[in-house]
């Protein structure tokens, strides 16, 4: 050790302002420092960050003095800082991370080292993780990939810090600093987070959030999704659940007037899919209310949909039992059969669907006939007859509805189908509710006893064949909604090849529903085993 | 080589350059993998390329090209070593060059006139355009358009396809405000779901998507406009001041012989979409499934087909081509035919699928085609395919339909104000491409019935113009619509 180094840290009194300050004054006068004596001040002068600074402001101003000058040391103190970050409380840690970051990329390099020695020391990496929030060169980006990591951390306080890291660094470097997959992670990172349990992370996420926004780094679309996750964290949606955490309601509220900006004209047609209720009907069986404004307003009776649960899916077909143009939902209802259908299942209020498309296919047909309509419904298939009986009704046409099920739990929605109907007969095959027997034995009763001009018939391919195969005779117009295997619904892919009186119809968009004494029931059968193995396959991967 | 060096070159000197082949991954390595085949030029390959350019005085290339990009022009910023400024040269009449210098037919259009090609190989402008544009997304030389102010007026763009697009383009640039609405999940169109990546990567129709929105193009998915919103509405309603169909060629044409309908026989649109739309290469880990055979017989021979034949091939099945004419009739782009070749296919030309034969399940087994011959060059000149009654019967999997689309019927049948002729195609004013709808222009595949993404952009262009027109006040009220149900343009010219 040097004379003069020697002379400054002997005359360091830790208690003294005055003395410290003297000390910093006489630093100032030093010249050529060798890299020896700078690693001396170094360690004597961290002692300064050590040092309760509780109502002592002067005491701070010097700690703050004392940062840059240990940053003047440069590498030649990197060392002795970075060792003590690890250790430090978090206070000091904020005086050592300051002073590491003045000192830009080599810095960026010491502390990722550092971290790498460290991984199993949560401690030592929330103070690594706050010292990289100090940064103000662009050179700190390189930390980014391992700051994501760690906000994934099993600690809450690691995940914490570095969403607090995040936001700040969000803010201090430049725009450009950011490529777009980074900014797609950083928001992904955080939007994700705002859900967490802890309120500390949540409150982190929120700011982070909220700084990424006001920095502009955020695609509209992503805005537009934290504008609406703040005001739910307010209370201010329609479900009146506001986050309980004040700090996290607190960072919500600060941030919000950031999110919200002029809508555009797009915005308006962008639908949220939201799941706004949800009831199981029966064992894997339930009913979905789902925010779509626009579909709701021109669904049409006999209409369907197609929908991508998240982004990994396959699209799938779904009729339509029901929609509320006033409130702006569609209603579905899903048996859970494969891997798509027990995703949408395992879905909740609130969750909302990646993709929504309709109305697709064409109304069904109705008009007033002269004798009675019958609406056949088979399991889960009985939703989608009841607004074409409401239709039927309307029009001031007798309708008699005929559900059929297994048993008496799987009779489905029969309440809204006797709304419908001017009668609803029950069918069971065990006879635990409504006559023993099949749809069909009752279509017969109901042919015997009176005039029936119009047969809709939805539900499994063997039942919708059996009621075709009994009003042939009779020339009674039959229609049957084909369930086809669909990828576009609008025509563009033929998947849904149906025969129809000899020729090749498109269920999408032709159907779905079609004269049931014209459809080659057989080959729908067949086609729509198309994928049986594969179906096993994906539902062998279905993680819920 | 120096500026002098390439000055002192004579016209007769450049016309005897060699062309500069693109470098392509090798056929047996290529069928393992969804890479791009062309890996694209070095600078000193487009240098040498470019050199061969002789800078006519008034250019056929010019000419042969649907949008006319100044073709001799950009060529020379490339000589002289500035690709950047190059890109910035074809970006005045054509904002998609990455895709166009990788899927459009030059070998029809540009390269087909060019003068040099009369003695030696054509210059390769698709090359040198893919080069530029390459050179531009790869350094980031790419300067934002200055967008007038609002003009106020609103258009609504129905498809996100190349013609959607090259529209949204146009009139955002002209200042006035745009919503594409797309009927699936994720804008491109043909270009996503109908084009193989080896052909185009994602990244490249991704980055001229970005490129929209950030000029202010605004996207909305999951709208079939038709259903869920009619022309009406937009007009109407929604206060669109004009409406610009650009909805494409999306109804598969299939055959109509027993067993069309069995199971693993597809449309090509069915097996590209769930491909490169859905990823059903991915399966199980994207949800969609496709029942991939071991044997897959493709059948045509367009562009489609050969994107059909190489993607099964990749997916590891053993692929044959069956098409009722010969190779030289094959109606797609030479260099597909020609990357084609190269990948281990199976060719059985002049074979006219008459069955798919199935089992009692429905799942196809075998394809049965009729033998044909050409006949004596007819009226039209065309040497059409003849029965010759000899069959014969190869075993398959998996078969595959890739003999075009008719147009789209949605739009038309949900407005019947929009005249079609008798193959549902889209009839329009052939010099504005305005609509027999007031305030409706059209343009791409749902005017020409199935075309190139080339031509799409060029009507695009011309339906963008009108719609500027139109919402200025300065388009004569009545378009020439033609009434006749038989009237079908196929070739378009453009002023």
């Amino acid at each position: 050790m040097t004379d003069r180094v020697k002379g400054i840290i002997e005359s360091i009194n830790i208690d003294s302002e005055e003395a410290i300050g003297r000390v910093l004054d006489q630093l100032d006068t030093l010249s050529k420092l060798t890299d020896g004596e700078k690693t001396d001040l170094a360690a004597v002068l961290t002692t300064i960050f050590y040092h309760d600074h509780a109502g002592k402001p002067d005491m701070t101003r010097l700690a703050n003095r004392a940062e840059k000058q240990i940053a003047r040391f440069g590498e030649a103190a990197l060392g002795t800082l970075t060792a003590e970050l690890t250790d430090a409380d978090p206070e000091s840690a904020a005086h050592l991370g300051r002073a590491i970051a003045l000192n830009g990329e080599k810095a960026v390099a010491i502390l990722l080292d550092t971290w790498n020695n460290k991984r199993d020391d949560d401690f030592a990496i929330i103070n690594i993780v706050q010292a990289l929030s100090y940064f103000r060169s662009d050179a700190v980006i390189k930390s980014m990939p391992e700051i994501l990591v760690a906000a994934k951390s099993k600690n809450h306080q690691v995940r914490a810090a570095a969403l607090y890291a995040l936001g700040k660094l969000a803010l201090r470097l430049s725009a450009e600093a950011f490529d777009e997959k980074l900014r797609l992670k950083m928001f992904d990172t955080s939007f994700n987070l705002l859900s967490d349990s802890k309120p500390l992370v949540r409150k982190d996420a929120a700011r982070a959030l909220g700084k990424m926004i006001k920095k502009g780094i955020l695609i509209p679309c992503q805005r537009k999704k934290v504008f609406k996750a703040f005001n739910a964290i307010l209370g201010n949606d329609e479900q009146h659940e506001w986050d309980n955490a004040f700090i996290v309601r607190h960072e919500a509220c600060h941030f919000l007037p950031y999110c919200s900006e002029a809508e555009t004209l797009a915005d308006k047609y962008r639908q949220s899919y939201r799941i706004v209720s949800k009831r199981e009907l029966c064992d894997k069986t339930f009913h979905f209310a789902i925010e779509a404004p626009f579909i709701a307003n021109k669904l049409q009776a006999g209409q369907f949909i197609i929908v991508r649960p998240h982004g990994l899916s396959e699209r799938i077909p779904l009729s339509i039992c029901g929609w509320d143009a006033d409130a702006g939902t569609i209603h579905i209802i899903v048996m859970a059969v494969g891997k798509t259908s027990s995703e949408i299942n395992a879905m909740n209020v609130g969750d909302c669907f990646t993709d929504v498309v309709g109305p697709l296919g064409e109304r069904s047909h109705v008009k007033k006939h002269e004798g009675t309509c019958v609406v056949i419904g088979g399991g889960y298939g009985t939703g989608a007859i009841i607004p074409t009986a409401r239709d039927l009704k309307a029009l001031g046409n007798k309708v008699i509805g005929i559900v059929g099920a297994r048993n008496k739990d799987l009779l489905l929605m029969m309440d809204e189908l006797g709304e419908a109907c001017d009668e609803v007969r029950p069918t069971t095959n065990d006879g635990s509710a409504g006559k023993e027997g099949l749809v069909t034995d009752v279509l017969k009763e109901i042919m015997d006893r009176e005039k029936v001009s119009h047969v809709l018939a939805v539900g499994p391919v063997p039942m919708m064949k059996a009621v075709s195969e009994m009003t042939r005779a009779d020339g009674i117009e039959t229609f049957v909604s084909l369930n086809a295997i669909m990828v576009d619904g609008t025509g563009m892919c033929g998947a849904c090849r149906v025969s129809i009186g000899g020729e090749t119809k498109f269920a999408c968009f032709h159907g779905p529903d079609f004269n049931g004494h014209e459809v080659d029931f057989d080959q729908l059968v067949k086609r729509q085993k198309m994928f049986v193995k594969e179906e096993k396959k994906a539902l062998a991967t279905l993680e819920i | 080589m120096s500026e002098e060096c390439i000055k002192e070159l004579s016209n007769k000197e450049r016309m005897n350059l060699p062309y500069q082949e693109m470098p392509l991954h090798p056929g047996i390595e290529r069928i393992k993998h969804f890479y791009e085949v062309p890996t694209g030029y070095t600078p000193e390959m487009a240098k040498a390329e470019a050199m061969r350019c002789i800078q006519c005085k008034t250019p056929a290339c010019v000419a042969g090209c649907p949008v006319g990009i100044d073709i001799p022009a950009f060529i020379k910023l490339i000589e002289e070593g500035n690709p950047a400024d190059a890109a910035t040269k074809i970006r005045e009449s054509n904002f998609l060059p990455a895709i166009c210098g990788r899927v459009c037919p030059q070998d029809k259009q540009c390269q087909a006139v060019c003068i040099v090609g009369k003695k030696n190989d054509p210059v390769g402008i698709g090359c040198l355009e893919r080069y530029a544009a390459d050179y531009e997304r790869e350094n980031a030389t790419l300067k934002m358009p200055d967008i007038p102010k609002s003009t106020g007026k609103k258009v609504a763009i129905i498809g996100a396809g190349p013609a959607g697009m090259t529209a949204a383009y146009e009139l955002r640039t002209r200042g006035h405000e745009v919503v594409v609405f797309e009927a699936f999940h994720r804008a491109g169109g043909v270009l996503v779901y109908g084009i193989p990546r080896f052909r185009l990567p994602l990244e490249i129709i991704d980055e001229d998507i970005a490129f929209l929105e950030k000029i202010g193009v605004q996207f909305v998915y999951n709208m079939i406009i038709g259903k869920i919103l009619t022309l009406d509405d937009l007009l109407e309603s929604e206060g669109f001041d004009a409406v610009f169909i650009g909805s494409g060629a999306g109804l598969p044409k299939m055959l109509n012989i027993p067993g069309v309908n069995a199971n693993g026989v597809y449309s090509a649109n069915e097996y590209l979409t769930r491909i490169y739309l859905m990823q059903a290469d991915k399966f199980p880990k994207f949800s969609t499934p496709l029942y991939q055979g071991k044997k897959v017989a493709v059948i045509g021979a367009g562009n489609t087909a050969m994107d059909t034949l190489r993607t099964a091939k990749r997916l590891g099945a053993d692929t044959t081509c069956y098409y009722r004419r010969s190779r030289d009739e094959a109606p797609a782009r030479s260099e597909e035919v020609e990357h084609a070749e190269d990948e281990y296919l199976n060719w059985k030309w002049l074979s006219n699928p008459v069955e798919f034969i199935t089992d009692e399940d429905n799942f196809i087994t075998a394809i049965k085609c009729e033998k044909m011959e050409l006949s004596e060059p007819d009226d039209s000149g065309r040497r059409r395919p003849v029965p010759t009654g000899e069959f014969f019967t190869e075993d398959c999997d998996t078969a595959v339909l890739a003999l075009g689309c008719d147009v789209n019927p949605i739009i038309p049948a949900t407005d019947k104000k929009v005249r079609i002729n008798k193959w549902g195609v889209i009839m329009v004013d052939e010099t504005t491409c305005q609509t027999s709808k007031e305030g409706v222009f059209a343009a791409g595949d749902a005017i020409t019935g199935g075309s190139t993404v080339i031509l799409a952009m060029g009507q695009a262009k011309m339906a963008a113009k009108s719609i500027d027109k139109y919402l200025k006040g300065d388009l004569p009220d009545a378009p020439d619509v033609p009434t006749d149900p038989e009237h079908w343009v196929k070739e378009w010219k453009f002023s």
